[in-house]
């Protein structure tokens, strides 16, 4: 049925919420960067001299050399997990509702705690996961002291925090590939291996897609983790795009470099989400005909 | 790919069984771990050799309302966020997710294409132009900007899976409804929000959890009334002198046990609101 004006009115709530919210600010973020401005003082035009600012400063090349180093191996780490435990669970479950359960456990912990978690494990001195690698024989993990470690540990925080998504998308795209197909790779003689790779990796490959996806353009945004664990030290060395931009603004009081490296998250996000856009656009607007 | 009864031995039944215990563990133990620091005497927390089996005592717990006295403020000021939150962005996104399932129109489908595209847009970059308007418009430290915040970056989610649950109710209800001769009002109070209330339920589950659990904004645009209780325990993770572990687990636990308990019951709502929202999104 076509959409009169009534309907309009409907999505209006939704709508400005977005536009107010979240569109203006952000294009108010193009227009700041080719700003020199701090808050509370006169903004000054300067082109593309804050851009150029940032292309010049080692910091945040070490930042955005940070960012996609943690990014990539935060979602492929999840995504290999994900994929294994959805594997695992789909192969039957005892106590399916207690399982998932545990499972999404880590979806409900709000980040500030899970620092706490893993910081309090992660106790230099005598943490029990310290305590575990020296059992082990191992080194422990200096992540106050050597920014690697510190990386290392934001990853694993990272993970074990947001598996729980790419895990329910891939075990919900695995539980719709037909039985008939598994087994009919089975009955020309394919092996366990043979019948993953050519029958069920092709039936969850948009699933893959799409957690993929929406798990990098989330990790993209990463910040309470960094900022709460290590603040970026030592000496800068593990700050990632979202808190050299934080410090950019709210320590060192430089709006239009913060804005500029706002304005290239921005502009790196769509750039990542593209495929999916222009997927969902054809089909809505295919739809709509 | 249901799953499959085909003969396994018990070596492969031993696999399987160590696999799933690995998964338990890894997804429970820094979870448990927390709830069981809270109750060990405080010193007795970061002992070597590990101390485990101690007396639990409520010790921590008393030495939280002693120093932290706001914490408990906190979580008034989280509830009424999250409640803020939540109500508003179920409201905003039935209504919008029902027009988009039922109604059709370039325009419309322009919109509804927008919903889409900021999702994308990294949080972060608004607190650049927000927190000087925020202040000059007075809402800094208010729990009104918290969940205007939330809720704007819930909207689209909630409206996507409102849309994915209308879509599987047949528009023969509401059309025979309406052929029987139903107002308006008997029309919502029968046909449409009955239906409607699961996809609710499931766009709740999302933005509860998110605004429960939210640091950035609150950290941005809170500084004493209005602070929720992750950002206060952040301060108490970040205090000069050193962290008091005690206190920090204590509030850890209170923060993260209710939430804990939403998400195991409404685990189904959470299931359907994603795979509708994610893959169909």
């Amino acid at each position: 049925m076509r959409a009169r004006p009534i309907h309009y009115l409907l999505i209006s709530p939704a709508q400005l919420l977005l536009v107010v919210t979240i569109l203006v600010p952000s294009l108010w973020v193009g227009w700041l960067s080719l700003h020199e401005a701090s808050f509370g003082t006169e903004a000054r035009f300067v082109g593309f001299a804050n851009y150029a600012r940032l292309a010049a400063d080692p910091y945040f090349w070490r930042a955005f050399l940070n960012t996609v180093v943690v990014v990539n191996v935060i979602v492929y780490a999840e995504l290999l997990l994900g994929l294994g435990i959805a594997l695992l669970f789909a192969g039957g479950l005892p106590f399916p509702r207690l399982m998932l359960a545990i499972v999404l456990a880590p979806y409900a912990i709000s980040e500030v705690v899970v620092v706490i978690m893993w910081k309090a494990m992660f106790e230099p001195q005598a943490g029990v996961m310290q305590l575990l690698l020296g059992a082990l024989g191992l080194p422990g993990l200096e992540w106050a002291v050597d920014p690697v470690h510190g990386l290392a540990l934001i990853v694993l925080l990272a993970v074990w925090h947001h598996l729980p998504f790419t895990f329910l998308l891939l075990y919900a795209a695995l539980l719709g590939v037909p039985k008939e197909l598994h087994e009919a790779a089975k009955v020309d003689g394919a092996g366990a291996w043979c019948a993953f790779r050519h029958v069920t990796l092709p039936a969850i490959m948009p699933a893959i897609l799409v957690a993929l996806l929406f798990r990098y353009v989330f990790a993209f945004r990463l910040f309470s983790e960094p900022w709460l664990l290590t603040q970026g030290g030592p000496a800068r060395m593990t700050e990632v795009m979202a808190v050299y931009l934080y410090k950019a603004a709210f320590r060192y009081h430089e709006l239009g470099l913060a804005a500029a490296t706002g304005w290239a998250m921005l502009l790196l996000s769509l750039a990542i989400s593209l495929p999916y856009l222009r997927a969902v656009r054809r089909r809505m607007f295919a739809d709509a005909a | 790919m249901r799953p499959e009864r085909r003969r396994r031995t018990p070596l492969r039944r031993a696999l399987r069984g160590l696999a799933f215990l690995a998964v338990a563990l890894w997804s429970l133990f820094p979870i448990v771990f927390v709830i069981h620091a809270s109750f060990r005497p405080p010193a007795t927390i970061f002992a070597v050799p590990p101390q485990y089996l101690v007396r639990p005592t409520v010790q921590n717990y008393v030495e939280l309302a002693r120093l932290w006295p706001e914490f408990f403020g906190s979580l008034a000021n989280s509830l009424i966020v999250t409640l803020g939150a939540t109500a508003l962005t179920v409201a905003a996104s039935a209504l919008a997710g029902w027009v988009y399932a039922r109604r059709r129109g370039r325009l419309l489908t322009a919109s509804a294409f927008f919903m889409v595209l900021v999702r994308m847009f990294p949080p972060i970059v608004i607190t650049l132009p927000l927190f000087p308007a925020v202040n000059a418009a007075g809402l800094s430290d208010t729990h009104l900007v918290l969940v205007l915040l939330y809720a704007a970056f819930f909207v689209s989610l909630g409206t996507w899976i409102m849309k994915a649950f209308v879509d599987q109710v047949p528009r023969e209800f509401e059309e025979a409804a309406e052929v029987d001769g139903a107002s308006l009002r008997q029309m919502l109070r029968h046909v449409i929000v009955p239906l409607a209330i699961p996809g609710m339920i499931a766009a709740a589950v999302f933005v509860f959890v998110f605004a429960w659990n939210e640091f950035l904004f609150a950290f941005v645009f809170t500084t004493t009334r209005a602070r929720t209780a992750p950002l206060i325990i952040s301060e108490m993770l970040g205090s000069v002198t050193g962290v008091d572990w005690g206190p920090v687990f204590a509030a850890a636990t209170i923060q993260l046990v209710p939430v804990l308990l939403f998400v195991a019951l409404l685990q189904r709502h959470l299931v359907a609101g994603l795979t509708a929202g994610g893959v169909k999104g």
